[in-house]
């Protein structure tokens, strides 16, 4: 029948990407006949029925206006509420055909509007990628202050944070970049003279936090500095270990000796091992971060506080243990239990209630409150938890003086006024990614000038030259001026756009030196300069960027997964192994040039013990490398590849519930591009009924029934179904959570239909039928790949050079590492 | 409530302190005598009580059916929700049916104070700017913070967002009573001023230096790339204009304080303190625009609730999690009557401070269980309209009322002549 004809083609013309929907020769004049035909009748400029004017409406549409008018139309034929029941109707197919070429009209309104012309626009550093441009120019590590703290989040276009468009610059973020310059330049070269080395010994007076207050001065009286739980836990109680006798921190930035008289205690506790959440047959761990007491409690989450060291603590007597870490001026070690419990709160009020008969009698009836709870477990039970003697610091540890930094910028010597030009000429070129001219540094120099006249040291005058390079837009933004007759970029913006696709951060010097000899710019050095940056690791940054953006994994953790129903995310740091996992194996497709199909469906992935145990794995790990990833083959096809990955499976659901629509719009959206439109506004919204029952499959059963809205979701929820046996931490479910005791659970059902008709009973078969569309993903791929190396959306009149891509990379097997050579080589990348 | 049961501390006690006392009455700042009507853009001629805005707003919204009553105008009987609010009835009005015609749940949440999605605002006349944001433009130093954003950075999908600039970026909200404290009554000491001063001058020798460096880019692009140059350069102006705010303001010493600094506790617990804070701000004229975002830091189980608020705001219908949504939102509503009665009680002019606030509270948050944006939950109180009401208004057709209509006469009141906001249609209060 003809209506069914229609309705495939229309879904086979909703598998290419709205942007780039054909836009058939005659659909304006389809549209405008059917507008003129149905609707100006009640809604030309002198009836107007509710307020709306259809008349001006012309195709191809010029303005907002006019798509919003146009939409407006297409949402009421698809709810059937236009032409209302007293007006003539339309014909079904005349309806179909003229709803499809509205809605071609406002897509291709809506790329000719965002278009930039297939050019990449002026675009900034995103946050990531200035913060390791600092790190760089001054050979320093920044993360353990947050110069970006404050900054407002970077704006992305489809998840990606490179987008040269998007990214906005405003008074408010560039006062920010003042206050990090500031703060970077007077950290990385601020100090002159070489600061004396300190010893500090603490043996007694640990009071850590409030909580542990007066357990630990009724049991131990102060002398010991105990640690039980992991650091992320809803209490704070146990799970950071700072001196607070030591609130001033350490006098200067550096490298210090931290060493901690330690040892495990109890891991032969007794009790249910369900209270601790921990495998106390694995050696303890302890690990540092840093800790400032003016910004908050000490036994608190800091908004900074990256990790610095982790060693196995000794069991029986208490040994020393030494790490080296960096403080910045101020901070102080704390310390933390990577494998520790998983709620030492509850755990103290758990086994005091329930081994009441193990205490003392007179202590029996104490044992309800918490604060007594934790006296007498820690006073008469087996606690497990590390337990710190005494901590002796000394620092900083300077091999050097001047530091590197100030050698990288000053030179071997260090700082000398005479040198004030030349040092500030090489930090331009340095921080401008290419060479300058003599009167773009001379503003600097003026500054630096006029600062002296003000009364500043030489040094501190040329320091705020430098504080002014780095706010300056030659150093925010890549300026790519093209060359005019190819606009293909030039030899430094090629090595520039390259190395921070690359890598996000500065050319290297051998980089450099084949930019200042134009030799980057051939086609055989771009892919040797590939290859050997892939096997630098800064290619790390390349591989977290891009999946951040690609599969927003950026996101991860925005919607927190509920504490009870998913404590493992928190205690066992799911949350970094399922970032780390599809990290591996984008890194293993890249180095084997392994099929990028495997993202679709593979036999292997990567995983550590705790994700291993997510994912009911039988793993071969011991305690000695529980926490080093492993590649492992995969027997059950329902884990492999994307979709078997934790950290799809739970961005693509709020942390509380899965949808199916949520979900299938995420597959559609990401993996295979091909976006669905908004539904209609006047849809009412799904409001979760979770008493059991009804279950999702039965309240999206409606989409169904109206043809309109069928067109849509037949192909959004069919990936959704198939993945809904996966909970919102992506563990596997046969059924959903029992509501109530009277309802019994309702078993999942992840079987399914696809558009063209073709059944599925479960999700593997789901993933056969997905590598049907292997080369629209391998298109998808490429055309994010591009996106985010070349800082600007790939757009309609990109495409024969981006199908030109997809060949390549069909030629050869799909292969990952093709796919990266041909995005380089192509002359997308190579362009403004 | 359990609020955390340390041994009586003088953070305790100063809590309790701000919570039963009256406000001191300071001095309001005259700013004429700073000569400084005008110089920077302020567009609102100034009075004696100048006019003020307050806008609070959550990111979970409110159960509707405990809010809503039944029965629309001045009778409207008090619901669950409107209980802790009844001393402060006469001061308020209610509205059901404002909304800003957005979709998206908790990625809509940030249009509450701009009428419009992010994605939305770019070709717009006024960009992305929220109400408090271009009403801080017409006051620009008049007083020493042009507005106060306060509250929670962070909650699901970023969190409230509430406070925009034109060009899109979000402000970002001062924390805590400490940093706010900080803000308002701890100055430099007279030992550091020249350092301050120094500080300034550097500032503006860098400014002039990128000036000169963006000119030198801007030969070298063509003219699309010019369009985003001019981002920056218009960021350039903007800091030039918050330094001059700073530069004059920096001689003139802050108020002295009524208490001493608090140390942040939570969001929950130091609610009340926020709130007397922010009416100190108004009182001491140190701004006369104040925004309070109640997001991803107003943690339940500081109201002895144990669970997450977003895990319980999808309650699916669960009595037992509506339950609780309900404890934690008469808490809010306890302490915005607070904040309302605290301004009520200070004498100002020829009226009170409320006379003269105009204070919006609600979300952009309708039914967080079903993520609309509709039918939204909206309180104006003070600012000397007539109140005592509960106004319900059409949600569709031609009797329909944009939200922004509410926001508009707000400005107006406020001292902005402006013809629209955002999408509004007219004027509506």
């Amino acid at each position: 029948m003809r209506s069914r004809s229609i309705t495939l083609f229309l879904a086979f013309l909703g598998t290419i990407p709205a942007s780039l929907a054909t836009l058939k020769a005659n659909d304006g004049e389809v549209a405008f006949q059917f507008v003129g035909s149905y609707c100006l009748e009640c809604h030309d400029a002198s009836t107007e029925e509710g307020s709306r004017n259809f008349e001006e409406i012309d195709f191809p549409l010029q303005d907002e206006m006019g798509i919003i008018a146009v939409q407006e139309i297409i949402d009421q034929l698809n709810l059937g509420a236009m032409p209302p029941k007293k007006a003539d109707q339309p014909e079904h197919n005349l309806k179909t055909n003229a709803i499809a070429a509205l809605t071609a009209e406002v897509a291709d309104a809506h790329a000719r509007l965002k278009s930039t012309g297939g050019q990449t626009l002026l675009r900034r550093l995103n946050e990531r990628e200035y913060l390791n441009t600092l790190e760089d120019l001054f050979s320093r590590r920044v993360d353990t202050f947050a110069p970006t703290a404050k900054f407002p989040s970077d704006q992305t276009d489809h998840h990606i944070d490179t987008i040269g468009d998007a990214l906005v610059t405003s008074g408010f973020l560039l006062d920010n970049y003042f206050e990090a310059a500031d703060l970077v330049v007077e950290k990385a070269l601020g100090i002159e003279k070489k600061p004396e080395v300190k010893t500090w010994t603490f043996s007694d007076k640990f009071t850590q936090g409030q909580e542990l207050s007066y357990s630990h001065k009724s049991v131990y009286n102060y002398e010991y500095l105990c640690v039980y739980e992991v650091p992320n836990t809803t209490n704070h109680e146990g799970g950071y270990a700072g001196l607070e006798q030591f609130p001033e921190g350490v006098h200067a930035a550096g490298y210090y000796e931290v060493k901690a008289l330690a040892h495990s205690m109890h891991r032969d506790s007794p009790y249910d091992p369900e209270i601790f959440r921990m495998d106390l047959s694995e050696p303890f761990r302890l690990g540092i971060v840093t800790g400032d007491a003016s910004i908050g409690e000490l036994h608190h989450p800091q908004p900074v506080e990256p990790q610095l060291a982790e060693v196995t603590v000794a069991d029986g007597k208490p040994q020393w243990h030494t790490m080296k870490v960096w403080l910045e001026k101020g901070q102080q070690p704390r310390f933390i239990f990577p494998n520790g419990m998983a709620n030492c709160r509850q755990a103290f009020g758990k086994i005091a209630k329930e081994y009441k008969e193990q205490w003392p009698e007179e202590e029996r009836d104490k044992a309800s409150g918490i604060s007594q709870a934790r006296r007498i477990v820690l006073k008469h039970g087996k606690m497990p938890h590390i337990r710190i003697h005494e901590v002796q610091i000394k620092g900083p540890l300077y091999d050097e003086w001047p530091p590197e930094p100030q050698r990288v910028v000053f030179g071997e010597k260090g700082f000398s006024a005479s040198r004030k030009t030349e040092i500030l000429h090489q930090f331009a070129e340095r921080a401008f990614r290419r060479p300058v001219e003599d009167d773009e540094v001379q503003r600097f120099v003026d500054l630096a000038e006029k600062r002296i006249t003000e009364g500043h040291s030489p040094r501190e005058a040329t320091l705020d030259g430098i504080k002014a390079i780095l706010c300056s837009p030659s150093f925010l933004y890549f300026d790519e001026a093209a060359e005019k007759e190819k606009g293909r970029l030039s030899a430094w913006d090629l090595a520039n756009r390259l190395s921070y696709f690359l890598t996000a951060s500065l050319p290297d010097e051998q980089l450099r030196s084949l930019a200042a000899s134009g030799e980057i710019l051939k086609k055989e050095t771009i892919l040797a300069e590939t290859a050997r940056l892939l096997d630098d690791p800064k290619s790390d940054n390349f591989i977290a960027g891009f999946l951040d953006s690609w599969l927003n994994y950026r996101a991860l953790g925005d919607q927190p997964p509920d504490r009870n129903n998913a404590a493992p995310y928190y205690y066992d740091d799911l949350e970094t192994a399922m970032k780390t996992e599809t990290r591996l194996f984008l890194r293993h497709l890249l180095t084997a040039n392994a099929p990028i199909t495997d993202f679709l469906d593979s036999d292997y992935t990567f995983v550590n013990r705790p994700l291993a145990e997510h994912y009911r794995l039988d793993a071969p790990f011991t305690h000695d490398n529980a926490y080093t990833f492993q590649k492992v083959s995969l027997d059950d096809r329902r884990r492999g590849g994307l979709l078997g990955m934790g950290g799809v499976l739970t961005v693509s659901s709020n942390g509380i519930e899965t949808s199916p629509v949520v979900r299938g719009v995420y597959v559609m959206e990401n993996i295979l591009g091909t976006p669905p439109p908004p539904p209609p506004d006047e849809v009412p919204a799904l409001e979760p009924d979770t008493r059991g029952t009804t279950t999702i499959r039965e309240q999206l059963a409606k989409h169904r029934e109206l043809a309109t809205c069928a067109d849509c979701h037949q192909r959004i929820d069919p990936p959704g179904f198939a993945l809904e046996n996966f909970d919102p931490i992506g563990r596997w479910r046969t059924s959903y959570p029992q509501v109530n005791k009277k309802v019994p659970a309702v078993k999942i059902d992840p079987s399914g239909e696809l558009y063209d008709g073709r059944k599925f009973e479960h999700l593997p078969d789901f993933k056969k039928l997905l590598l049907d569309q292997k080369d629209q993903f391998t298109r998808h791929l490429t055309e994010r790949l591009l996106s985010y190396g070349a800082g600007r959306r790939i757009e309609l009149l990109d495409r024969p050079r981006v199908d030109a891509v997809v060949a390549q990379v069909k030629e050869d097997d799909y292969g990952m590492r093709t796919l990266l050579e041909g995005v380089v080589t192509s002359e997308i990348f190579l362009s403004r | 409530m359990s609020l955390s049961k340390s041994s009586p501390s003088r953070r305790h006690f100063l809590r309790s302190v701000g919570a039963t006392l009256s406000l001191p009455v300071m001095p309001s700042l005259l700013p004429n005598a700073l000569g400084a009507s005008g110089k920077l853009g302020a567009t609102v001629a100034e009075t004696a009580s100048p006019s003020r805005m307050v806008a609070i707003g959550n990111l979970l919204g409110y159960q509707l059916d405990s809010l809503f009553p039944k029965t629309a105008g001045a009778q409207y009987e008090t619901t669950r929700l409107l209980k802790p609010l009844e001393a402060v009835r006469k001061d308020m009005t209610l509205y059901r049916g404002l909304d800003h015609g957005v979709k998206g749940g908790h990625f809509a949440v940030h249009s509450f104070l701009t009428g419009v999605l992010k994605m939305d605002a770019k070709g717009r006349p006024d960009g992305n700017i929220s109400l408090d944001q271009l009403a801080a433009e017409s006051v620009r130093g008049r007083t020493r913070f042009p507005s106060l954003t306060v509250g929670s950075e962070g909650g699901i999908h970023g969190g409230c967002q509430m406070s925009w600039t034109r060009s899109g970026t979000r402000v970002p909200p001062i924390p805590g009573p400490q940093q706010l404290f900080e803000k308002l009554f701890v100055g430099e000491p007279a030992s550091r001023l020249s350092e301050v001063k120094d500080r300034h001058s550097l500032q503006a020798s860098i400014l002039d230096a990128v000036s000169g460096d963006a000119k030198t880019l801007e030969r070298k692009l063509d003219s699309e790339d010019r369009a985003k140059l001019d981002e920056y350069l218009t960021s350039v102006r903007e800091v030039e204009q918050q330094l001059q705010l700073k530069e004059q303001w920096v001689e003139v010493p802050k108020p002295d304080a009524p208490f001493d600094e608090p140390k942040n506790v939570n969001l929950v617990e130091d609610l009340p303190l926020i709130y007397d804070l922010i009416a100190l701000a108004l009182q001491t004229d140190s701004t006369r625009i104040a925004t309070l975002e109640i997001g991803g830091d107003f943690l339940p189980q500081h109201l002895g609730i144990n669970d997450g608020y977003h895990s319980l705001s999808h309650h699916g219908k669960k009595q037992d999690a509506i339950d609780s949504l309900l404890v934690l939102e008469e808490y809010q509503m306890t302490h915005f009557a607070r904040f309302l009665g605290k301004l009520a009680g200070t004498k100002e002019g020829d009226g009170t401070l409320l006379d003269h606030t105009s204070v919006l509270f609600g979300s952009g948050m309708g039914n967080a269980n079903a993520h609309t944006n509709h039918d939204l939950p909206i309180i104006l109180a003070g600012g000397g309209f007539d109140h005592g009401t509960f106004k319900k208004v059409p949600t569709e057709g031609h009797g329909k009322v944009p939200l922004s209509n509410l926001f508009l006469s707000v400005l107006h009141r406020f001292g902005v002549e402006r013809d629209g906001f955002g999408n509004s249609t007219g004027t509506f209060v």
